[in-house]
């Protein structure tokens, strides 16, 4: 699982050395930026029910293009993404999202013929309704819209 | 290989569960430690040469045959290899120091270990003692209770009383190689 500390490691044993002062440093790096990413987890972890309602509303509002059938469904995937996310946030990389929502997915979307442009709604949704410092910091929000950001790019 | 995040991120998904405030708490203990645990790892870093020399030396007083024709760290060569095989021990043990987690030392170093040794003749009790004698020396240095001279430099000029719980996190690693080999 990729993390800072993880990185730092894996290398370092690949050339059979030591941690070094520099690996070190770009851990302690790692550690300083930690407290907003955290936040964030703890925020995301608190309203994830909350941030997948209020999408999943907004993205089957009245009028919409899409199926209200397949609503638990997308409710069910918004969720998971948003799970992974807050792992992402907690590892400091996006390794859980690569590896568990990312990898495989456009040929899981192409196979079901899923909406992906529904999902790209939900998530810009989440991302452009964060309110600063209401629903968490500056730093934090950052750390959380480059995320939303990185699967909406993958979604896409 | 995992770290402490990657390990609650491992554990909250075999649940299908988010990570929230209370794991958290225990991460964030690990983020407000990490100068504590760097300057730990250092201490490890900066005396690798010294703490594998005086644990083979150890062995070596308490057994006198192992350099004798016959013994086990005769010739020097063989006594060479038991060198290296500790500063290899300490380097696992500095990277699962760092990440806050055993996996990689597991994964990388006490995987097999057993096995290879028995295979190629290694005397396991000696190993074990080799590897207590690091530990001891490991904890003094980081605790700053060794005799003598201060053994390292901290970069966030910790001081030794500090890294007390790192010490103990670092005393568990070795004792899991030991627990592996025994």
């Amino acid at each position: 699982m990729k993390s800072a500390v993880t990185t730092v490691v894996i290398s370092a044993d690949l050339a059979g050395r030591f941690p070094t002062i520099s690996d070190l440093e770009s851990v302690k790096g790692s550690f300083d930026r930690a407290s907003a990413r955290l936040e964030a987890a703890e925020k995301l972890a608190a309203y994830i029910e909350k941030y997948t309602e209020d999408a999943l509303n907004e993205v089957y509002k009245e009028g919409a293009i899409y199926d209200q059938a397949n609503k638990d469904k997308c409710a069910r995937d918004i969720h998971h993404y948003l799970r992974l996310i807050n792992y992402c946030l907690v590892t400091g990389g996006t390794g859980p999202l690569d590896e568990w929502g990312i990898a495989g997915m456009r040929e899981v979307i192409r196979a079901q013929l899923l909406p992906t442009a529904a999902y790209i709604e939900a998530f810009t949704y989440i991302r452009d309704k964060i309110q600063i410092p209401r629903d968490m910091g500056e730093q934090a929000a950052t750390e959380f819209k480059a995320l939303l950001d990185y699967l909406i790019n993958a979604l896409a | 290989m995992l770290d402490a995040f990657s390990r609650a991120v491992v554990s909250a998904d075999s649940k299908g569960s988010t990570i929230g405030a209370a794991e958290l708490s225990a991460l964030r203990k690990y983020v407000s430690d990490a100068n504590k645990r760097i300057d730990a790892t250092l201490a490890i870093t900066q005396n690798v040469s010294c703490i594998a020399a005086d644990a083979v030396s150890g062995i070596v007083c308490e057994n006198t045959g192992l350099t004798q024709p016959g013994g086990h760290c005769y010739p020097t060569r063989r006594m060479a290899a038991c060198l290296r095989d500790g500063e290899i021990i300490l380097r696992y043990i500095s990277y699962a120091l760092l990440a806050g987690d055993p996996s990689v030392l597991d994964d990388r170093c006490i995987n097999g270990l057993k096995e290879t040794y028995t295979a190629l003749g290694v005397p396991i009790a000696n190993a074990i003692r080799a590897i207590e004698i690091m530990k001891i020396a490991t904890v003094a240095i980081m605790t700053e209770t060794n005799t003598g001279r201060k053994m390292f430099e901290g970069i966030n000029s910790g001081s030794g009383a500090q890294c007390k719980d790192i010490a103990a996190e670092a005393a568990s690693y070795f004792d899991r190689v030991i627990d592996a080999l025994s």
